[in-house]
């Protein structure tokens, strides 16, 4: 039976060419968009916070419990001996140890109030991507030439009415809290996608600064790590957060929880995106095998008379959905693998909506989509399972059929 | 010749509130292997309802009725769902083909429905299209036949599950002329050669013509019974 019962529940599917064309069409579209969907705003969401770590964040960064809460500049601790501690930690794949202060920054025409980060470049370019956002044109990320360089923000030089090489002027509180001026070269102009670290962030080199702070030499006030990806951050950290007690260890998430309610909400939208779809989905399979049910009224009530038992009856009508539900469903995944995969090179520049506003909330304006093959198996199993319980209504109607009335009709 | 259909004081009553309806009204009677024949009477007189009662398709009121011995009246609906699958061959008024199926494929699934092997149903189907005078037309969908090379397809299928007796409703009512004399000849040839049992219910005078044997039904009961 099984042999026969197959190639019927397919031939069935063809006896509407049209009304079956146009519900395989809605499943391959709809399975198409949730999918993409997911990639676009996974992609989007992944691809602002991945700048944001890469840029300056990073995955885990390590202070003095105090510089924490109130960023004293005394609040700092040694560089060696960090060093030796976290050395065990085999998911780090880069570290930066920073002076971190709060000052002035004032040009010949403005001034405003920034933080100055006190870097080594080589670690620095080792762990982050910032460099890369400085345009040839706008200068390097502090070269050693013997000058002192600042590297300042697009938003920054604008307000600062300053370009490169413009003079500037850095004004601090040192450890004993005394005034501290220090002047300075516009090395550098970089670009991130995050529009307040870039008003609020400049660069120095560590060493060109240490001596103006008054802290005793390979003193630090943070300490930036970078990992493997998201995964090895969890467990960097939890070792961290073992082999460091009395310091204050996050990871990302904690240090800009928007960033982290990003991700959570990126999957709860992802997953009403997808509950609606199911949903639009599950009606029109409902809609449609009721209408092939309900117009072979005559034929299945003839099969019935002439021995066809009720199992078999349900079983063709439920091979039936699964046919159509699997068939746009292949449809549904290849136009989506195609799509996603090219936009996944490609990227989708957004520009044309907002222009950069969207950097300006710390949004990239170019999307690159992403989807995980357990994502995708996820939605291609929810959207088959869909058209199976789908299938269980019109199947169950076809069993209820009285075979004597509906052979009359 | 044994007994292939036997019943006894069957009734079929259809109640409403205000009254009831004796549809078969303690009908009695006994068809042989072999038989072709006849059951006629005028619209409403309970042909159709004692055929459905005899195929198993509708459950009798009260009284017996029994298949080569076997009291069908007592089965389950499940297990007369198996019973006719394995015992009645059914051609109905309006052909009821698979439309999606050919006339090969139409033939074979009942013999796919009892579980017999694709090759034996694929050469018995060929073999009984053959005998139907459609060897010509085996791979043909239904919508491309005739009405009367639809039917001889309904009595191939019908034929093909190896019935103990045929039950058909009406055969030649949407029939012309001709085909129907066609199709008429065609069982006839087959009862007289395989001792096919035919049971007929009919108003086509060309049946009652053919048929050797003619119970007439009036008002749910057998008011003649006469062999030729």
């Amino acid at each position: 039976m099984k042999t026969i019962l197959i190639p019927l529940a397919w031939k069935n599917l063809w006896r509407n060419k049209l009304r079956s064309g146009m519900i395989l069409g809605a499943i391959a579209i709809g399975l198409f968009a949730g999918t993409f969907m997911t990639a676009f705003m996974s992609g989007w969401i992944s691809r602002s916070v991945e700048s944001d770590i890469r840029n300056q964040l990073s995955y885990i960064q390590i202070h003095h419990p105090e510089f924490a809460a109130n960023s004293d500049i005394n609040a700092c601790f040694r560089q060696e001996e960090m060093m030796s501690r976290i050395a065990s930690v085999a998911e780090i794949t880069g570290a930066s140890y920073r002076l971190e202060l709060n000052g002035m920054l004032a040009s010949a025409a403005n001034a405003v109030g920034i933080s100055v980060k006190g870097v080594d470049v080589a670690d620095e370019k080792a762990s982050f991507q910032l460099y890369q956002t400085i345009p040839d044109s706008c200068g390097s990320f502090l070269p050693d030439d013997g000058r002192m360089q600042i590297v300042i923000s697009r938003k920054t030089a604008d307000k600062l009415k300053v370009r490169l090489r413009s003079k500037l002027v850095l004004t601090f509180q040192d450890s004993e809290g005394e005034i501290q001026s220090v002047a300075f070269r516009v090395g550098g102009i970089f670009k991130t996608t995050n529009t307040s670290f870039d008003e609020g962030s400049v660069f120095v080199r560590k060493s060109d600064i240490q001596a103006y702070t008054g802290l005793p030499e390979g003193a630090v006030h943070e300490l930036t790590l970078m990992t493997g990806g998201f995964e090895t951050c969890r467990s960097a950290l939890a070792q961290l957060q073992t082999l460091l007690p009395e310091m204050d260890v996050q990871s990302w998430d904690a240090l800009q929880p928007e960033l982290g309610l990003m991700f959570s909400w990126i999957d709860l939208m992802n997953g009403v995106i997808l509950a609606i779809f199911l949903a639009a989905l599950s009606f029109g399979i409902i809609n449609t095998m009721l209408m092939a049910v309900l117009e072979r009224t005559r034929e299945l009530g003839m099969l019935a008379c002439i021995g066809m038992s009720r199992r078999r009856i349900f079983r063709m009508i439920m091979l039936e959905t699964i046919f159509l539900t699997g068939l746009g469903s292949c449809f549904g995944i290849l136009l989506g693998m195609l799509v996603i995969g090219y936009s996944a090179k490609s990227g989708i520049d957004l520009t044309f909506l907002l222009e950069d506003q969207f950097e300006e909330f710390g949004f990239a304006s170019v999307v690159y989509p992403v989807m995980q093959l357990k994502t995708f198996l996820e939605i291609v199993a929810l959207v088959i399972l869909a058209g199976i319980l789908s299938a269980i209504y019109p199947a169950r109607k076809a069993l209820k059929l009285n075979p004597l009335e509906a052979i009359r009709k | 010749m044994s007994a292939v259909i036997e019943t006894k004081d069957l009734y079929k009553i259809y109640k409403d509130q205000a009254s009831e309806v004796h549809a078969v009204d303690g009908v009695s009677l006994c068809i042989l292997q072999g038989e072709f024949t006849a059951i006629v009477g005028p619209s409403g007189s309970g042909k159709t309802t004692l055929l459905n009662l005899i195929g198993g398709l509708d459950t009798p009121t009260s009284g017996s009725l029994f298949i080569e011995g076997e009291d069908i009246s007592r089965l389950s609906p499940k297990e007369l769902i198996d019973f006719r699958l394995h015992n009645i061959g059914f051609i109905f008024q309006s052909y009821n083909l698979i439309p999606v199926l050919t006339a090969k494929e139409n033939v074979s699934f009942i013999m796919d429905m009892q579980g017999q092997k694709r090759k034996e149903a694929d050469r018995r189907s060929l073999e009984l299209l053959e005998a139907v005078g459609l060897g010509e037309r085996t791979d043909s969908r239904p919508a491309k036949l005739s009405g009367g090379q639809q039917q001889r397809v309904a009595v191939a299928r019908a034929l093909a599950s190896k019935p103990r007796f045929i039950l058909a409703d009406e055969p030649t009512a949407n029939l012309d002329s001709k085909s129907a004399e066609n199709l008429l000849d065609m069982m006839e040839k087959l009862n007289k050669q395989e001792q096919t049992t035919f049971l007929f219910s009919t108003h086509d005078p060309r049946i009652m013509a053919k048929a050797r044997r003619i119970i007439t039904l009036e008002d749910g009961r057998v008011v003649s019974d006469i062999v030729k």
